[in-house]
């Protein structure tokens, strides 16, 4: 297994009222696996992503990424593990306005304490993603689908063993997201895990399993994709 | 640092400032501004001390009587070398050798020159009794092995001129035996030359200017060295008591005095920019904190970015202290290098405007002064941007990433 939770959960005080963002949660991914979460708004889904990422704590249960688990790492550990490991694509661009996309793509690359060099990789995954022409331009002047695209392709520079996307096709058109889509779909090909979640239903067309989440629960799968 | 596939921790950070040029340029301005201020107070508080040191080192006497009214006279001769000449009958010699607790006593013989071709301002000539001098021969006998002749002076540090240059003085020629380093003090534009030829250039002076000659063996100033076991204080009112205060035609200046009121004029000097550079200070740290505190919240989806992609909380930490680290240096040699540029032309006009002896620090001394400004000037970033960095610190990756409305 490359990630497996077991028994998550995660509460919120709010005023007097305990809330149950994640209640009971178990799940593995396996290598090459994609894997997609559906769910309303609120469901608890996003919560879950990132507790999977090692960004947010549990109150309950243990995340493992290849065995080794998340309560046992230091936030230097979970930093190494983000930056090396696990490509997180969050909610939005994430991209930042004061680089330009090349460089925004080679910040793992940086992080990771390697000094040049991997440009040809990145210019490499730009043009896979279909946005190389763009790689001397700042964020500000591009569409919501190409600023998605550098994230995905600044999540996949350091071949992550997983990717975990928090609604990587959000606000995007029919078309945009299935390149996108199509991006993913080529990873899992190549060994990568995903864990992604969504609202998009031809998006989750593409995963091999399908969960729901309702009220913090995870619903048993609701079926497989075409990927 | 930020080319292509070239990226470094520290080009992240000034991509970061580079893209935000007006508030970057904002930020450096008022780091230099502080620097500025530190240098220049440092500079010239530094160069009025030298002065004062100098002058202290080479007054060499510990009582200075002049003619009466002729005190402060002396003080613009001693301090500014400003030109004056005034007399005393010589006889004072031998009444202020016989007061009790004077050890020695020597003459000196001042004569304030024309426009000479060598300068642009009159000098202040002053000659001086070999044969019981104990102020002008102990620092140029390194540089002058035999006793001046009549046609030899010794030029201060900064009249124009090298040993063995001539140099006309009221239509006669003189050699230029010695060239003493500066002191800071009014001796700097000051002219050495033996007794002799003192009486013959004021006899000159008086023929050139119609001018009252000098009488006969009269002098302008003693010098004195009080004996051990006596105090200055104690051997001038003996000389005021013995010779009627205030009515002899002579007064008994204290040495320490006029250093001591120069002291205090350079502990007011001193105050005045170390208040200035406190304020400054403060204020150039307060207004960093908050404005360091206001691109954090600013840059909270920056930093939630960040962390999401491996950066830790101390690298994140680092990359604020780093970038406030980078505006406060480059603010620091800024301002210093302004200061430097605009002080080292005027040094002179400053030294005048200060109005104390005035000595431009040694090239060490100017180094030290600016590794000072320097340091304090880039300290000042990293402190002001410290609390925003611990708060970052202390942050986990969700805060950080829920904070930036990711």
């Amino acid at each position: 297994m490359i990630i497996e939770a077991q028994g998550i959960k995660k509460a919120y005080q709010h005023e007097d009222r305990l809330f149950m963002a994640v209640d009971d949660v178990s799940l593995s991914i396996g290598e090459g696996e994609f894997v997609c979460i559906e769910g309303r708004s609120g469901s608890g889904k996003s919560t879950l992503l990132n507790i999977m990422a090692g960004l947010l704590a549990p109150t309950a249960g243990s995340v493992a990424f290849e065995g080794r688990e998340y309560g046992g790492m230091d936030d230097s550990g979970l930093s190494e593990l983000r930056r090396t490991r696990l490509g997180y694509i969050m909610q939005g661009y994430g991209v930042l306005p004061n680089f330009t996309v090349l460089q925004n793509v080679l910040l793992p690359y940086v992080l990771s304490g390697r000094g040049g060099g991997l440009a040809e990789s990145a210019l490499a995954i730009l043009e896979q993603a279909g946005i190389r022409q763009l790689a001397q331009r700042y964020p500000s002047g591009l569409s919501g689908g190409e600023l998605r695209r550098v994230a995905i392709a600044r999540a996949l520079l350091m071949s992550p063993r997983l990717l975990i996307a928090d609604e990587p096709t959000g606000d995007l058109d029919e078309e945009t997201a299935s390149g996108i889509m199509g991006l993913f779909a080529a990873a899992a090909k190549n060994g990568t895990a995903i864990l992604m979640v969504t609202h998009d239903k031809d998006a989750a067309g593409y995963a091999d399993r399908i969960h729901t989440m309702k009220a913090g629960r995870l619903v048993p799968d609701a079926g497989s994709g075409q990927a | 640092m930020m080319e292509e596939g070239r990226m470094t921790f520290w080009g992240i950070a000034l991509c970061n400032l580079k893209r935000r040029p007006f508030r970057t340029a904002c930020l450096v301005t008022l780091v230099a501004a502080l620097a500025f201020v530190l240098f220049s107070g440092s500079q010239i508080t530094g160069s009025a001390s030298n002065g004062v040191d100098g002058l202290s080192k080479r007054l060499g006497a510990d009582i200075l009587i002049v003619p009466k009214g002729y005190d402060q006279k002396l003080e613009g001769i001693l301090l500014r070398g400003e030109p004056s000449a005034f007399y005393l009958d010589a006889s004072w010699i031998e009444k202020i050798a016989g007061i009790e607790g004077i050890e020695a006593v020597s003459p000196q013989l001042f004569v304030a020159s024309l426009n000479s071709y060598c300068c642009s301002v009159p000098l202040q000539l002053i000659g001086y009794e070999q044969s019981t001098d104990f102020i002008v021969e102990p620092w140029i006998k390194t540089a002058l092995p035999k006793a001046l002749a009549d046609d030899e002076i010794v030029i201060g540090g900064l009249i124009s001129g090298r040993t063995g240059d001539k140099i006309t003085f009221f239509g006669r020629e003189y050699r230029i035996a010695a060239k003493m380093g500066n002191t800071g003090t009014g001796f700097d534009a000051s002219v050495f030359m033996n007794m002799d030829a003192a009486r013959v250039a004021a006899s000159d002076c008086a023929e050139k200017t119609g001018a009252a000659p000098p009488p006969d063996g009269s002098v302008s100033s003693l010098a004195v060295i009080v004996a051990e076991g006596f105090t200055a204080s104690g051997v001038t009112g003996r000389i005021n008591n013995e010779f009627d205060y205030g009515n002899s035609g002579v007064v008994p200046v204290a040495a320490k005095k006029i250093v001591d009121g120069v002291s205090g004029g350079l502990r007011a000097l001193t105050g005045f920019f170390g208040a200035l550079s406190a304020i400054l200070w403060a204020v150039s740290l307060l207004v960093l904190c908050i404005a360091f505190s206001v691109m954090s919240n600013e840059r909270k989806r920056e930093f939630g970015i960040l962390r999401s992609l491996g950066f830790t909380r101390k690298r994140l930490a680092a990359l604020v202290l780093l970038e406030s680290g980078a505006i406060s240096l480059a603010g620091g040699a800024i301002g210093i290098l302004l200061s430097a540029v605009m002080l080292l032309p005027f040094q002179t006009y400053i030294g005048e405007a200060v109005n104390m002896p005035y000595m431009q620090p040694t090239p060490a001394q100017f180094a030290a002064t600016a590794a000072f400004a320097l340091l304090l000037s880039f300290v000042t970033g990293p402190l002001a941007s410290l609390p925003p960095a611990v708060k970052i610190g202390r942050s986990d990756a969700y805060t950080a990433i829920r904070e930036g409305g990711l």
